[in-house]
């Protein structure tokens, strides 16, 4: 390996079953069972499955209701997301004492370039045995990591380190989970015949609809695709698609590692210990979160084009809503306003489960368009009503920075009823 | 109708009168111009519903006669054609043009017709060609040149002073006013909303002509006025509804004033504005720094980079920045006509006001961009 000391410098990082994980570390007993956490309602779905439930067929994304016929000793369990959200926190610290140089992607993955870390921590595949063994040790959990040249190879490797299962001959059939590799290492050499062992669905960008159209030209494999060549893909699916199927093939992928703290997104959002009908509820919460987020951006002179509102159904499914407005908002009330006009879009007849406020597609404070003002808007009155809520931001901002949030707060914001999490988020996409 | 003229004696009537025959509210068929012949005045005629413009041209007349053309094809023609000759020869259907050895056969366009306007008063009064000119062109541009969100901001306010006329226009961004002294346009205490693209024609008839003296004779009822300029008569609906109240806005008082040059400044504009690629991006300000030593401009953009330049000036006031669109600076910066301007600030979200150094017939005044 080490002829390819330098080159092997991006790791994915990607937790087993995570969310079940989660539950079994809560509640040993579950240990061994088909568990699935998700919407325990007629209309709920599957988040995550564990293993044994996958051996019965059951996968994220499917109605519980179908799971359960799949797999009638199913245990649906209700999504505990605050401990996700802590134990994801855990994960990014112990990744955190590595390298800065890490890519969150969800609860669950991030890649890592560890191109900075090599004289600390030794070669790429020592590191991600550390990481490996660290998060087992340290949040008890399993994950799985992938070595490799790039984020496409690096993803197939971690995905390649994962435990398997399979059924018993019954009876009584049970479900035989096999541990995995934990690491696997993709060495330059090997990234040939690597790739080669996978079918084209496995490559990420190459959908079930793609997968179907290369199919009907008789592009049955990798091989198949690599063959036919660059130009007639194109001829065949347009230049964006098929130059991207080209790279895939032959396992290119530009793509760079982004530092997590080069922020794309900076959010605050909740999970709510019931499901919220009341739009009064839900329109003070934006409120006290637009300040919140407009006060992180500022601290790091960050100005964001984009104002999103994300919001999660009882049932699971998720919906994020987004406007950017030709003047980016420079205060809370006019994050809140954006949002609130975000919220007018979206039903909340099915009862709201999590709510949150991100902001994105930022720029520096400096370099950032404003807005043209008018000389009718609202007369003398409004031009003096702008600044002065800036004002107030500005006061709020340096008491939460001495007193802690929530030290001060405008009287309507006292929330009728409290949230049983609220998290900060920053992450890239 | 038959007539024979010189190429270059048509060319200007028919390109001057074409300018009002657009397709903006067409009249149903493709935009056209009417050529009327009497004895050897041939009159020309290019209209839209809110705007006529008519022009008469001596020819060698030989049938009396009218017929519409399609605007674009004729002015096209008769541009290609080399300078010279030209003979129009037709009935109520078609129309011959010949030239040399070309020839053209033009038929009325289907459904071509053009805007009659009802009889305005006799009287009129005379205007100064140049000096309203001057007058349009500090003022026209601070108009709104799209009718979408409020029609009478796309008008020109003409309204009577004590001591003459003062034009006014606003787009809500900016707004510019002009006083002319001496001129008696208006009975004392009215005033008029003409649309800013009719003035525009104007100023631009006026601007192409050498005549040092020339005079504009203008006529207006309660829904149309007519400008009068040489052989051109043009004439435009006014424009309904309420001109906002402009003199609310106009601040009491500065507490911070710079006089700089017009054209160092302008031309320092210019350059920073170069960073500034998508010109319709109107959000990407100059900022400018007024301080004792002048004014420092900069324009920051994520995509490209960013551009400073100081320009000196002489500064009364506290230290502040203001940010502006470049595209409305510089049309206050060029508006001004004396080599010396002053520009006043109050702060970075009230309004500016630019003017002549030590006149005050002529002010610009531009609401900043909010960057903070």
């Amino acid at each position: 390996m080490a002829k390819d000391e330098g080159k092997l410098d991006v790791l994915h990082l990607d937790m087993d079953c995570f969310f079940v994980a989660v539950e079994v570390k809560d509640d040993p007993s579950l240990a061994g069972l088909p568990v699935a956490v998700g919407g325990n309602t007629d209309r709920g779905v599957v988040a995550s499955a564990s293993y044994e439930a996958r051996a019965f067929g059951v996968h994220a994304a499917m109605s519980t209701a179908v799971a359960k016929r799949q797999c009638a000793d199913l245990v649906i369990i209700s999504p505990h997301f605050e401990r996700y959200t802590q134990m994801n926190r855990e994960l990014l610290r112990i990744i955190e004492q590595v390298t800065p140089d890490y890519e969150p992607i969800a609860f669950d993955e991030a890649f890592i370039d560890v191109a900075g870390a090599h004289r600390l921590f030794g070669t790429s595949e020592e590191i991600a045995r550390r990481l490996h063994a660290q998060v087992h040790d340290e949040l008890g959990l399993s994950c799985s990591v992938g070595v490799a040249r790039n984020k496409l190879l690096a993803k197939l490797g971690s995905k390649a380190a994962k435990p398997t299962v399979q059924m018993s001959q019954g009876p009584p059939r049970r479900a035989l989970v096999m541990p995995g590799e934990g690491v696997t290492v993709i060495d330059t050499d090997r990234e040939y015949q690597f790739l080669h062992s996978h079918g084209l669905r496995a490559l990420p960008g190459i959908g079930p609809k793609t997968a179907e159209r290369m199919r009907a030209l008789g592009l049955n494999t990798i091989a198949d695709a690599v063959e036919v060549g660059r130009a007639r893909l194109i001829a065949h699916f347009g230049a964006s698609l098929g130059s991207q199927i080209d790279d895939l093939v032959h396992g290119i992928d530009h793509r760079r590692v982004h530092r997590s703290r080069e922020a794309r997104s900076i959010g605050t959002e909740t999970t709510f210990d019931r499901d919220i009908f009341d739009p009064d509820h839900l329109r003070s919460q934006i409120f006290q979160f637009s300040q919140r987020v407009i006060a992180r951006a500022s601290a790091q002179g960050l100005v964001a084009r984009t104002v999103s509102l994300k919001v999660r159904y009882s049932d699971l499914t998720l919906i994020s809503r987004a406007n950017t407005p030709d003047a980016p908002p420079r205060s809370g009330e006019e994050v809140a306003r954006l949002a609130l006009g975000l919220l007018d879009h979206i039903s909340i007849e099915r009862g709201i489960r999590l709510l949150g406020v991100h902001l994105s597609n930022f720029v520096g404070a400096e370099t950032a368009p404003g807005e043209q003002l008018s000389l009718f808007d609202g007369g003398e009155a409004d031009q003096e009503e702008t600044p002065q809520t800036r004002r107030l931001d500005a006061a709020r901002m340096e008491i939460a920075r001495r007193f802690g949030e929530g030290a001060l707060d405008h009287a309507s914001l006292v929330a009728p009823q409290r949230a049983i999490s609220r998290n900060d988020i920053e992450r890239p996409h | 109708m038959k007539f024979r003229t010189e190429r270059d004696n048509l060319l200007d009537a028919l390109i001057t009168t074409s300018r009002a025959a657009s397709a903006r509210g067409s009249l149903g068929g493709a935009p056209s111009l009417q050529l009327s012949l009497h004895g050897n005045t041939l009159d020309l005629t290019g209209s839209d519903p809110d705007l006529v413009i008519e022009s008469s041209i001596e020819v060698a007349g030989a049938n009396n006669g009218s017929i519409l053309l399609p605007a674009r094809l004729i002015v096209d023609i008769v541009r290609s054609l080399s300078a010279g000759a030209i003979t129009f020869d037709g009935g109520s259907e078609e129309m011959a043009i010949t030239s040399g050895k070309a020839e053209f056969k033009v038929r009325v366009p289907v459904g071509a017709e053009i805007t009659r306007i009802a009889p305005l008063p006799s009287e009129g009064i005379t205007l100064p060609a140049k000096r309203f000119a001057e007058g349009l062109r500090q003022v026209v541009r601070a108009a709104l040149t799209d009718d979408a969100r409020a029609p009478q901001l796309t008008g020109v306010l003409m309204a009577a002073t004590e001591s003459g006329i003062r034009l006014v226009a606003t787009d809500s961004y900016r707004l510019a006013f002009c006083d002319l002294e001496g001129i008696s346009a208006l009975a004392q205490g009215s005033e008029v909303l003409i649309p800013a693209r009719a003035l525009g024609e104007i100023e631009r008839l006026i601007s192409a002509s050498n005549e040092e003296d020339q005079t504009i004779l203008f006529r207006h009822s309660e829904f149309d006025a007519v400008f009068e300029v040489g052989n051109v008569k043009l004439t435009t609906r006014l424009l309904k509804g309420n001109f906002p109240d402009y003199q609310r806005l106009l601040p009491p008082s500065y507490p911070n004033n710079i006089e700089i040059s017009r054209d160092e400044l302008g031309a320092a504009v210019k350059r920073v504005r170069l960073m500034v690629r998508d010109s319709k991006d109107a959000t990407t300000p100059v900022r400018i720094n007024f301080s004792g030593a002048g004014a420092e401009l900069r324009v920051l953009t994520p995509e490209n980079g960013s551009a400073a330049e100081m320009v000196e000036g002489t500064y009364e006031g506290e230290d502040i920045t203001v940010a502006f669109n470049p595209n409305y600076l510089l049309q206050g910066i060029e508006a001004v006509q004396s080599d010396t301007l002053t520009i006043e600030l109050i702060d970075s979200a009230k309004p500016a006001t630019l003017r002549s150094t030590g006149d005050a017939n002529y002010q610009y005044l531009l609401m900043p961009v909010r960057v903070s």
